[in-house]
This record gives C-alpha cells, sequence and structure tokens, in this order.
C-alpha cells in the first residue's frame, strides 16, 4: 500500500513531477471546478492505466503513443456524454475543461511511465493516487485564489461585508492565470526546497 | 523486445479504432435523449429566470407550457407571465464572449419600455470573471432598467465601466464587470441588438390565437 502513497507528496504529478501544470493554472480560479476537474482527472487515469495495463503485452510499442492517446480521448469522451446525460448542472461546470483533460500530461505520462509495465489492479491503484495528487495542490492553489480573489469560498461569501467598508479590495491579479504560476511555483518552491520533495538536492 | 510485423500494427489500430467508434456512437445515441431533453429543460428554466421565476430544471418543464406562448416558430420570441403577475415578452440574445458564444433572454415590459429582466449563460467564458455573467448580483443589476432615455430616444440597456460615458443616464445602463471588459462589452452589443427585434414583436400576442 505504501508504494501507492508516493503521488500523494513525495512524488507529487505537479509539484514533483512537474506534470499537468498547465491545467493546474487554467481551472483554479474557483474551488468548485477545480474539484470536479480532479475528480474527472482521477477517474480517466484510472481508467485508462487499468485498459491500458490490460492490453499492454499486445500493444505494438511504434504506435504505443497513438493507442494511449484513443483510450485516453475515449474515457474522456465518454465522461463528458455521462456528465451531459446525467449530470448537467455538472458538465456544463466543466465544459471548456473536459477537453483538457485528455492533453493532461499526468495521463499520458502515468500509462507511459507505469501502466505499460505493470499489472492492471497496480496501475489502478497508480492512476487514482495520481489523479489525488493532482487534485490535492488544485483545491489547495483554488482556495487561495478564491479565497483572495473573489472573497468567496464554493461560491459563498466569506470576507465579511464590513471588510469591504472597511476599504478591503479583492485581489484581481488573483484571478488571473500570471499568479496561478506564481502561487503554483511558490508551491513547487516549499515544496522542494523545504520539504521533502525529490528535487531537493 | 517482441517483434510486431506491420501487418500486426495495421490490423491493430484499425480494430481498436473502429471499437471505440462503436461503442462511443452507442453511447451517444443511446445518451442523446436524455441530453436533448436537458438541454430544452435549461432553455424553459432561463426563460422563466429571465421573467423573475425562480425554478428548477424539472419544474421549468412543466411550468413553461402554461405561463409562454410562442409569438414566432422559431421560437426566439415568447409572450410570459411574470413572476409579479404582469405579462411581458421574452426575447432570445446572441452574442459573443471573449471564448465563445454567450445567450440569454431579455424579457421587456409588454409596453417595450423597460426591461423586467434578464437571464445569460456562455460557453466557456473565465471562472471568475466573464462567467461571473451568470451571477445573481449582475443579472439582477438589469432589472427595471429602462430602454428609452429621458428624450424618448431608444438606447436598450447599455453595459458599461461605471464612471465612463455619461452622456447615457443611469435608468439606461448597468456597470459592466471589472477585468472581464471583453465578455461585458459582448453583453453590451447583446443589448444593443434588442432594437431591430423590438420593432417586429406584435404587441397584442394575445389577439394571435
Amino acid at each position: 500500500m505504501k508504494k501507492y502513497l508516493g503521488p500523494l507528496s513525495k512524488d507529487n504529478p505537479i509539484l514533483v513531477q512537474t506534470l499537468g501544470v498547465c491545467s493546474a493554472l487554467a481551472v483554479t480560479a474557483q474551488l468548485k471546478p477545480a474539484v470536479v476537474m480532479a475528480l474527472s482527472v482521477t477517474v480517466v487515469c484510472a481508467c485508462s492505466n487499468f485498459i491500458i495495463s490490460l492490453i499492454r503485452n499486445t500493444i505494438p510499442p511504434r504506435i504505443r503513443i497513438i493507442v494511449q492517446l484513443l483510450v485516453v480521448s475515449f474515457f474522456v469522451i465518454l465522461v463528458d456524454q455521462m456528465l451531459q446525460a446525467y449530470l448537467y448542472d455538472v458538465s456544463k461546470m466543466l465544459s471548456v475543461f473536459v477537453g483538457l483533460i485528455i492533453t493532461n500530461c499526468i495521463v499520458m505520462g502515468r500509462l507511459e511511465a507505469f501502466a505499460l509495465s505493470h499489472k492492471p489492479l497496480p496501475s489502478l491503484m497508480d492512476g487514482v493516487m495520481n489523479g489525488v495528487g493532482y487534485g490535492l495542490v488544485l483545491v489547495v492553489v483554488a482556495f487561495f485564489r478564491e479565497l483572495l480573489g473573489s472573497g468567496t469560498l464554493w461560491n459563498h461569501p466569506v470576507v465579511p461585508q464590513s471588510w469591504y467598508a472597511a476599504g478591503y479590495l479583492n485581489n484581481g491579479l488573483m484571478i488571473l492565470p500570471p499568479m496561478a504560476l506564481i502561487l503554483v511555483g511558490s508551491i513547487i518552491w516549499v515544496k522542494n526546497g523545504v520539504g521533502d520533495g525529490k528535487l531537493r538536492n | 523486445m517482441r517483434k510486431f510485423s506491420n501487418t500486426y500494427i495495421f490490423a491493430y489500430i484499425t480494430a481498436l479504432v473502429l471499437l471505440i467508434t462503436v461503442v462511443l456512437t452507442v453511447a451517444f445515441s443511446a445518451l442523446k435523449p436524455r441530453r436533448d431533453r436537458n438541454r430544452q429543460a435549461e432553455m424553459y428554466q432561463q426563460i422563466l429566470r429571465a421573467a423573475g421565476h425562480d425554478i428548477d430544471r424539472e419544474k421549468a418543464v412543466v411550468a413553461f407550457p402554461q405561463l409562454a406562448v410562442p409569438l414566432t416558430d422559431d421560437g426566439r420570441q415568447y409572450s410570459i407571465v411574470c413572476a409579479d403577475g404582469s405579462k411581458g415578452i421574452a426575447l432570445r440574445l446572441d452574442g459573443k464572449g471573449l471564448w465563445g458564444p454567450i445567450w440569454g433572454y431579455a424579457v421587456l415590459s409588454e409596453d417595450g419600455q423597460t426591461l423586467k429582466g434578464i437571464s445569460l449563460d456562455h460557453k466557456s467564458e473565465t471562472p471568475g470573471l466573464g462567467a461571473k455573467i451568470t451571477q445573481e448580483a449582475f443579472l439582477k443589476s438589469f432589472e427595471g432598467k429602462k430602454l428609452y432615455d429621458k428624450k424618448g430616444d431608444f438606447v436598450s440597456v447599455r453595459v458599461l465601466k461605471s464612471g465612463t460615458s455619461s452622456e447615457i443616464a443611469e435608468e439606461n445602463r448597468v456597470d459592466a464587470i471589472s477585468g472581464a471588459t471583453i465578455t461585458s462589452r459582448g453583453v453590451d452589443e447583446m443589448m444593443r441588438e434588442i432594437t431591430p427585434i423590438v420593432k417586429n414583436v406584435p404587441l397584442q400576442p394575445d389577439n394571435k390565437e
């Protein structure tokens, strides 16, 4: 069990492997889309890891990237269709982000690095854990961006009106992508400069 | 490493693509009725929201036929009973935001003088910025605004940065969303399209039946 916990912290996909940074910037302006995105990536990553691992011995190495891409897009489109049919509100919230899952480096990165050389069940676990590790960072970044940028959390106002009356202003920069990059960069620095990240040397 | 022949590779990828296509096509067709129904229900809900009815999607499907009568065949204009009991005219609006289409419904009072309410939606505006056009606070700011200025000229309801273009009176404008200039401009342009639409509205919808 312990060997699967790496992606949560020591081997975190965003903080240590620095994969999936692009989507981490795009979907973290608010908490809600960040959480839904994290869940979707976890599902897609786990399912495609499992399938690729099942058929890993039949995939010709020369076209393995194409095969991986096919499997990943298959799951993304399926997830999108299911959401539109059964969880319409969630699908509306995710609209632009669903496509981003296909291009998420974490998914393909894990297929290449893990699923192609491991049995299906460990691959499934690896997919789930990497999704969760990715999600944790997303939630942390989104928490600060929504709190400081909009004064809300999960769309509920948390900064009291009296603060605004006293001259407090939301930080507009927080909502823009550059601030996301700075925030993610800061977390990566704390992780690897102070914490236990692998990059520390 | 195992060797794979070219024939194997071609057969493999063809079979995989076919399999995936078939499964996705089946899923797509099987889910289509539910998807279409969701979209339809959402449209009803949007129109009713613009008229002030706070209603969820399922109830909107039931309530819509009782509250709204189409004025045109293209589904862009409805005569509608507003939440306060008065009658209004709902107009479909289409425009473009920063990343993709934006659309909505405006409900005018029956004499075409006042904007009673509005609902807006978007495909892919930036969360926290342009996406705020769907928020209650922004939509509420449209309610009760006048479409004609003091001189009686049609100006529609403009979406402008607060403090600019002071020649447009407060009753003809709402504040744009700061940080979302292009999306706000898109809404502004959409609102200005109301002019030509209003001229085509049959003003006694009840006589039509």
